[in-house]
């Protein structure tokens, strides 16, 4: 069923505790062959190039398709672990002044770890393929980089080509890469700890900023067109073409086929 | 002589053995790193490399002349390193320009440039990086995995 995308600065409580059940859920549950570590593992697979030489996740063009398809599948599965179809990936505008990192939310902070209270382990949370060594959600806001402004994300916003060769991180004028190291890749660095690290996922924090993420392509589509993936056409080495599969998606997941929300039955307020 | 004496002299001859060992390895390092040894198997040290340790954590780093092979440890624990070509922007409003960075399982979002034209110091950078990030806390088994970008 479709679902509305809200700011996390206006959900209800009862919104709030029915999206942190769910992924506490999933995490012991699986729901349409996949479980919450499922999305770990697909992380830190598709961070690295395939064999086939392909970057599918980061640091490439389909950096912004490919997490739109991830995040709905969550979403789906959210739905269906919970049987509560109303259930939606809300998004964190961290521009503004509501924090998600409350103890009735996505847990409060103790000396960096998440040790009590919601998404500590006696609450349910078990950390997974940490490469540090803990079984706490480490957060470390602020010590390593500071969260974009309103103005830088207008900079970003402004951008009028999604990408361009060579297709990767060394870009200077594309949406794609201005999006993906000024803002996106900042705010892993902003809450720092496991959001910081391959295995991002983790911090359930993953989702409120993607879904923000998401909701900024969708909002610089809605200016310079639906229908402007690039690399078009063709078989351009190294990175997924607008029609090509992204895996580990199912065949015919491609840039194109997610290109409107309002076809994956979600849309932002 | 007692009991006592006897392992005394022993204890100070072990030593005794053990310095003698550590000149005579120190005296090869010399002579191999020298440009007449002709050996091919004793590289010379890098003057990048270190071994020290800060905020109470040893942080050991060896470059390697392959892009890719750079080597780092972080109180005996391997953290495997990727190299990539990357736009960094300064949050400080400087030009963007861009560089090599590595990134690792720990700072997968945030490279550290390799810097090898001024301060060729980047390998340090990222040592001292990733030891703020774990404050207490040690790398595990998982930082070891080497990954492709």
């Amino acid at each position: 069923m479709a679902v509305v995308r809200k700011s996390i600065a206006v959900m209800t409580s009862a919104e709030k505790t029915a999206f942190i059940d769910a992924l506490r859920q999933f995490k012991t549950t699986s729901a349409n062959g996949r479980n919450y570590n499922w999305y770990i593992d697909q992380h830190i697979t598709f961070f690295s190039r395939t064999s086939d030489n392909i970057s599918h996740a980061h640091q490439s063009p389909s950096f912004f398709p490919w997490h739109r398809e991830y995040l709905r599948l969550l979403e789906l599965d959210l739905q269906t672990v919970s049987g509560n179809p109303e259930i939606f990936i809300p998004y964190w505008d961290w521009t503004g002044t509501t924090s998600p990192f409350t103890a009735d939310f996505l847990g409060s902070i103790t000396n960096g770890s998440v040790s009590s209270g919601n998404f500590s382990p006696s609450w349910g949370w078990a950390i997974y393929r940490s490469s540090i060594a803990t079984s706490f959600l480490q957060r470390r806001l602020g010590q390593n980089a500071s969260r974009p402004t309103a103005t830088t994300v207008n900079t970003v916003q402004g951008y009028t080509v999604y990408d361009r060769s060579p297709w990767n991180s060394t870009v200077s004028s594309s949406y794609r890469n201005r999006n993906e190291i000024e803002l996106h890749n900042r705010v892993h660095n902003y809450v720092g700890g496991h959001m910081g690290t391959r295995e991002a996922p983790n911090d359930p924090a993953f989702w409120l900023h993607h879904c923000n993420i998401d909701r900024l392509w969708w909002l610089w589509q809605s200016n310079r067109g639906i229908d402007t993936y690039q690399p078009r056409t063709g078989t351009t080495s190294g990175v997924i073409d607008n029609t090509e599969t992204m895996r580990p998606f199912a065949a015919g997941r491609t840039p194109f086929a997610v290109r409107d929300i309002s076809a994956l039955e979600y849309s932002y307020a | 002589m007692t009991d006592m004496k006897r392992r005394d002299l022993l204890r100070y001859s072990a030593a005794g053995v053990v310095t003698t060992a550590t000149v005579l390895v120190g005296a090869q390092g010399l002579a191999a790193s020298g440009p007449a040894s002709g050996r091919q198997n004793a590289a010379p040290e890098d003057p990048r490399d270190f071994d020290e340790v800060y905020k109470g954590k040893k942080i050991k780093g060896k470059h390697n002349a392959a892009r890719d092979k750079d080597e780092l440890r972080i109180n005996n624990k391997k953290l495997a390193l990727t190299v990539i070509s990357t736009l960094f922007i300064p949050e400080d409003g400087s030009a963007p320009h861009v560089g090599l960075g590595y990134i690792s399982a720990i700072n997968h979002y945030d490279p550290v440039e390799i810097d090898n034209d001024k301060h060729k110091d980047g390998l340090k950078k990222l040592a001292k990086k990733v030891v703020d990030i774990l404050g207490d806390l040690e790398l595990s088994d998982e930082a070891a995995k080497d990954h492709k970008h």
